[in-house]
């Protein structure tokens, strides 16, 4: 229908209205109740069954505009990666090596010791055509130099970690706002109707502060949530038969339950909801099936597995999260977050204490899976329709935390991050800091600049992506003007 | 004509009108025609003002020109008025745009002089229509009126009693309430849905207004005797349950949480106090009136006490970051949180959105915002660096007296535990500790006008002032007294006054919405241009002035207004004539089913179960979180200590709420906001429910201890059982049919299991009870 993209959230007045379509439509997994409701005929003859208006929250939307990418991966490096470590490299801090810092950008967070600066042990070198510099942190990653749009320019409006992560994820400092990954839901909609739309896996030792604030729908329908998928085991929560019951008293119960509550629908037909409610057992029951596909490799190859790491200690289980991110894309999942480190300091990239071995350790447990799913995506054909993304909540001081020690503490005033796939003009760094690296000077990249990019990739307008909420028309870019970051497009 | 007729007619733009006024379908209608209007139209023939001018102007220069501002005293939101034009003389020259002003302003080189202000100029395809339907004689439809001025909106006109309308079957009325409805259901011909059986509607009385179904005794006494309905209402308001059920409600309002969010997401101590307060407030039937002033100014009462000082806990209620990255910033978003919440929970206004600039849609400016501001600025957070401090909670008095009593003490120097000493604090007892905020000195600080919201760009010096629109003159704000500046005391007394315009309306809507479902008002907490015209604006007015005069603010008068009606005893059979030709039941035809909340779901199986402890009041306890939903946070070892089995069997309310980490069953089904107030649940239907309702450990434990109570209490007869499993979930014995069922399901069931060990009839019996709290009836009462 010409109209059908403003339905989800037509107008200040019409948004009561809509709820229907969530009582009705549900939505967790792209959950299209309506549509399938009325597909096998429980609408049919029904006066609600001719209302078009009752689609899925999470149904596939069209974009605003043509977009490559379909699919958003968002790698995020939990804790902070320093960016004269990783991706941006300063001869300068060889030069001034232990020297105290005389510029006038404030050092450190916290009231935390300041430092000399420190120089990074990690050698950069140029890679791939375009010679694009990248540490020997990556060597993996750095085989797809030509692929990778590093914005060397990055900064946030904090210094902390839990405002800091939630302004990357949700673009404000507050909890309560939804997630990109919940704005893409939101103006997307997913494909797989048996998934949810906007999958999150964590590290085994832990999630970042705020946990699921990070993914949160916010005032949005939880529909749009980011759901916590677990990489081994169970996947998804609930989502096993009780302990003490057989799948066949499942099954039966289960038919009892839907002959019970057919009876009861039976005189009330007009009742979608209820009619609704019964399908989501169904539909649950199939989650089982397909989300513990998802999580089976054992139908992956020796050579795959290899690839991503998988037999070595040290990337196992981010491998397997890659690998399972793959098959997340291969099966239609629109957004997936993977966070690497999780609970405090030296176990996320918060490298306070000891930055150079913190970052030998995540930079090597990530590496190689990272590059294994790019070869993959290569190789099955989906690299032109997936977007990756990568990067922390902010990047680290050029300077050491204290004198005689390896640490470094946070820089929220200039940090790296790249994108890559879908619609990306790989092989390039975007804007600088300053001679130390320790602040953006060219081309300044806000996080909600980076949100209007990412929206832009996907086909969306992040003016235009909006949602009523407390006499607002809310958008993830806030009300201060961003811009798309043009440089980065193909 | 009715003010809310009114409304309906003159919307500025013609695809929202229908929709506001007509719903979903008026909605798809619209779009229908304009498909048709763009159709019928040839390719050769001018631009048409509504499809093609109208909506360029409301875009780009309404918010300017038109109802809400007239800068240059020039409005453009009705084809006349462009002709009429402003200071400047006319907008538009009829057949002569080079002339016309309004081209000469959006094409203007300079940028002084170009408009919009704001944004982007036109592009030149917008100004070629601009331009040619000028010149082809800028003409529009005659009948256009323009949106009349938002003082004439009907929610902030006096509240006036209409007359109760006369109706044809005066037999079915009850009272007022069912005048109002059944006279707009006679207006179309119809009739109102039968009444509700007797079993119906107790279990809803009791779902609704103590959250817990009826035992089955109760349903016996009252469907096997005449006993009245207002005899069973008036038992369920004196039930304390009552207090804990509706507290609920108010907690949503007010964004209730135990904890504060951001990084670290510390409790907050005692704040469990203003929760009871809550539920004690609404137990003893405090007068809403007074339950507004203690809430926003119960420590400058002169009969302050231990339980008004609590009260105003609520104003500490919001997140609260401990190590902001901008304290300045910090500081203006925490008077935000309480000028937003108690703008929209008290007075339905969106207020905050004219934090940074005048609203947009609502005669709502930034000077309203900051003069709101300038009645809580004088709080201050007790607070040593990032550890919150809490106070004692008394009269100044009972205050006084602990201080003498301590200093007492210490003259005496003696051990703690010497018998004087016990004696002492015997004779004056330490007074209750509170979560809330205080006003240091009674000279408050000076509030200014941010300019963009920006704590750095203060701008002109403003005073304590409500919002102007609501108010046909400003009250007088008392004179500092007592420690304190009294400001908050002269924000709540007009807040109550009987002439405010909004109070009553907007709390008898809260009230009519948790009874039916949905509210008169539909958007409970926007009573403002954007919010939706009640469904039924007699009655809502003549419920709020009944409340004031009438019911003297009374909760409980109020709750057997509506509930003795027989508007809610109607049945859910819905009439299929009806439901097409009104489908989103806006007459109210018939009872809407809606679901229950995870509250009363929760507490619902607890009570059938057996299980539910009923020990009111204190610190909250921890329901069990499963360990995989643990797996993504920081301190997955130590976030979340779980109670044990008998206090986490406490009734949900008492649940502690975990800003960062909300109890997964909770969060599943549709838990309020926890950040920001909410005023209506969602209601999403989605398969993680059903994951969480049929393999959720919570339930699969109630299970079985429903199973050992159905053997316990009807012996091994399995017939015996399925009755009082229904009895006790649905408050009805089986149908013939469901009886036949589920005997077989036993059967099949114990035959399954009984080649494995144990009891394989328990085991039936268990996954029966799993059926029984699945059941749509049990979560969708009639």
């Amino acid at each position: 229908m010409k109209m059908h993209r403003f339905i989800p959230n037509p107008t200040p007045c019409g948004r009561t209205r809509r709820e229907f379509l969530w009582q009705a439509g549900g939505g967790f997994a792209g959950l299209a109740l309506i549509d399938l409701l009325t597909q096998s005929g429980v609408f049919a003859g029904r006066a609600l069954a001719a209302d078009a208006s009752l689609t899925s929250p999470t149904a596939p939307k069209t974009p605003h505009f043509r977009a490559k990418a379909k699919r958003a991966v968002f790698l995020f490096m939990n804790g902070g990666p320093s960016q004269v470590d990783t991706f941006d490299p300063k001869p300068a801090l060889t030069q001034w090596h232990g020297k105290p810092y005389g510029g006038d950008a404030k050092v450190g967070s916290n009231g935390r010791a300041i430092g000399h600066l420190m120089r990074s042990p990690f050698e950069f070198r140029r890679h791939g055509q375009s010679g694009l510099e990248i540490s020997s942190l990556f060597p993996h990653t750095a085989r797809f130099a030509d692929d990778l749009c590093v914005i060397r320019s990055m900064h946030t409006d904090t210094a902390a970690h839990a405002s800091g992560c939630l302004q990357m994820n949700s673009g404000s400092v507050f909890i309560g706002k939804p997630a990109l990954g919940a704005w893409l839901s939101y103006g997307l909609g997913t494909s797989n109707q048996n998934l949810p739309s906007f999958v999150v896996m964590t590290d085994p030792r832990g999630g970042p502060i705020g946990s699921a604030s990070n993914w949160s729908a916010g005032y949005m329908p939880a529909a749009y949530q980011g759901t916590l998928f677990r990489s081994a085991g169970v996947p998804l929560l609930e989502l096993a038969t009780p302990s003490g019951t057989t799948d066949q008293s499942q099954r039966h119960s289960l038919d009892l339950l839907r002959q019970l509550n057919e009876e009861h629908l039976a005189t009330r037909a007009h009742e979608s909801e209820l009619a609704a409610r019964i399908e989501s057992y169904e539909l649950a029951f199939r989650m089982q099936t397909d989300a513990l596909d998802v999580v089976d490799l054992s139908r992956e190859s020796a050579a795959t597995r290899e690839m991503y790491g998988l037999n070595d200690k040290l990337t196992a289980d981010f491998g397997r999260k890659c690998l399972i991110t793959r098959r997340l894309l291969e099966r239609g999942v629109r957004t997936i977050q993977l966070y690497s480190g999780g609970g405090h300091i030296e176990d996320t990239w918060d490298g306070h204490n000891d930055c150079i071995q913190n970052h030998k350790l995540h930079a090597g447990e990530t590496d190689r899976p990272i590059a294994a799913l790019m070869t993959d995506l290569k190789r099955l054909g989906m690299w032109d329709e997936t977007l990756l993304i990568w990067g922390g909540e902010f990047g680290r001081t050029p300077t050491s935390e204290g004198v005689d020690k390896p640490g470094r503490d946070h820089d929220w005033h200039g940090f790296s991050m790249w994108l890559a796939g879908a619609g990306v003009r790989g092989g390039q760094a975007i804007g600088a800091t300053d001679e130390f690296g320790f602040r953006a000077v060219d081309e300044p990249v806000h996080v909600s600049d980076l949100h209007a990019t990412i929206l832009h990739l996907m086909g969306l307008d992040h003016h235009r992506l909006t949602y009523f909420h407390s006499g607002l028309n809310q958008r993830l870019t806030g009300v201060v003007e961003q811009s798309v970051v043009t440089k980065a497009l193909a | 004509m009715h003010p809310d007729d009114r409304e309906r007619y003159f919307r500025p733009t013609p695809g929202f009108v229908v929709i506001a006024a007509c719903g979903w379908r008026g909605f798809l209608l619209a779009t229908v025609w304009f498909c048709l209007g763009d159709s019928s139209v040839l390719q050769s023939s001018p631009p048409d003002y509504r499809r093609d001018i109208k909506p360029i102007l409301e875009k780009r220069c309404y918010s300017c020109h038109g109802r809400l501002k007239q800068k240059a005293d020039l409005r453009l939101d009705a084809g006349f008025l462009v002709l009429k034009g402003g200071k400047d003389g006319p907008a538009a020259i009829p057949g002569d745009s080079r002339a016309s002003k309004l081209i000469q302003r959006i094409t203007a080189s300079d940028e002084a002089e170009r408009m919009p202000t704001e944004g982007k100029p036109l592009s030149s395809e917008q100004i070629t229509l601009i331009r040619d339907w000028i010149d082809a004689g800028a003409k529009f439809p005659t009948d256009e009126i323009p949106p009349s001025s938002p003082a004439e909106h009907w929610a902030f006109q006096p509240l006036r009693r209409p007359s109760i309308p006369r109706v044809k079957d005066a037999e079915w009325c009850r009272n007022g309430v069912d005048r109002f409805i059944l006279a707009r259901l006679e207006a179309r011909g119809w009739k109102p849905a039968p009444d509700a059986s007797r079993p119906a509607w107790i279990r809803r009385a009791y779902l609704d207004l103590v959250g817990l179904p009826p035992s089955p005794e109760a349903v016996d006494a009252f469907v096997g005797s005449n006993r009245g309905r207002e005899e069973i209402l008036n038992q369920l308001l004196a039930d304390p349950r009552y207090g804990e059920r509706w507290a609920r409600h108010w907690l949503d309002l007010v964004r209730y949480a135990d904890s504060n969010g951001y990084e670290r997401d510390a409790a907050k101590p005692f704040v469990w106090r203003y929760r009871d307060y809550v539920v004690n407030a609404l137990n003893s039937d405090k007068g809403f009136d007074r339950f507004v002033i203690e809430q926003i100014a119960g420590d400058e009462l002169t009969d302050r006490s231990a339980e008004t000082v609590i009260a105003t806990g609520v104003l500490r209620l919001g997140q609260w970051d401990d190590e902001p990255a901008d304290p300045a910033a910090d500081r203006y978003d925490q008077l935000d949180d309480v000028v937003s919440t108690t703008s929209q929970v008290f007075l339905g206004l969106t207020l905050g959105c004219a934090r940074c600039h005048d609203h947009k849609f609502e005669p709502l400016s930034t000077r309203d915002y900051y003069s709101m501001v300038a009645v809580f600025n004088p709080l201050k957070r007790p607070q040593n660096g990032r550890t919150e401090l809490v106070l004692p909670a008394g009269s100044f008095a009972e205050l006084e007296a602990v201080q003498r009593r301590d200093r007492e003490i210490e003259r005496l120097k003696l051990a703690k535990n010497d018998p004087q000493v016990t004696e002492l604090r015997q004779a004056t007892p330490d007074l209750p500790m509170g979560y809330f905020l205080q006003e240091p000195s009674s000279k408050p600080p000076e509030t200014r006008v941010l300019l963009r919201g920006n704590p750095l760009r203060p701008g002109d010096k403003v005073v304590p002032a409500v919002p102007a629109i609501a108010a046909r003159r400003q009250p007088d704000f008392p004179e500092p007294a007592s420690g304190t500046s009294r400001r908050r005391l002269g924000l709540a007394q007009w807040i109550v006054q009987p002439d405010n315009p909004l109070t009553a309306r907007v709390l008898v809507n809260r009230v009519w919405q948790q009874h039916f479902g949905i509210g008169l008002v539909r958007t409970p907490s926007d009573f403002g241009l954007m919010g939706e015209p009640p469904t039924h604006p007699e009655l809502l007015d003549w419920l709020a002035d009944w409340f004031i005069h009438e019911g003297s603010w009374s909760l409980k008068k109020l709750h057997r207004l509506i509930l003795s009606s027989r508007s809610w005893e109607m049945s859910r059979q819905a009439n299929s004539e009806y439901i097409a030709a009104d489908p989103e039941n806006r007459l109210l035809s018939f009872a809407p089913y809606r679901r229950l909340e995870v509250e009363a779901i929760r507490d619902s199986i607890l009570s059938v179960s057996g299980q539910l402890n009923q020990e009111m009041s204190g610190p909250s306890m921890f329901p069990t979180i499963p360990a995989a939903a643990l797996e993504a946070n920081t301190d997955k070892d130590t976030i979340w200590k779980a109670s044990g089995a008998s206090a986490s069997s406490r009734r949900t309310l008492y649940a502690f709420i975990k800003r960062g980490l909300v109890v997964p069953l909770l969060e599943v089904m549709d838990l309020s906001d926890t950040v920001q107030s909410c005023a209506r649940r969602l209601n999403t239907t989605v398969a993680p429910q059903a994951l969480t309702l049929f393999n959720g450990e919570f339930v699969n434990q109630q299970a079985a201890y429903l199973a050992q109570r159905l053997r316990r209490e009807a012996g091994p007869d399995p017939v015996r059982q399925i009755h009082l499993g229904y009895r006790l979930a649905l408050g009805r014995p089986a149908h013939p049919s469901e009886l036949t069922a589920l005997r077989a399901f036993l059967q099949q069931e114990s035959a399954a299991n009984g080649r494995r060990d144990g009891d394989p009839d328990f085991a039936a019996l268990v996954q029966l009870s799993r059926v029984l709290f699945n059941l749509n009836e049990f979560v969708y009462p009639e």
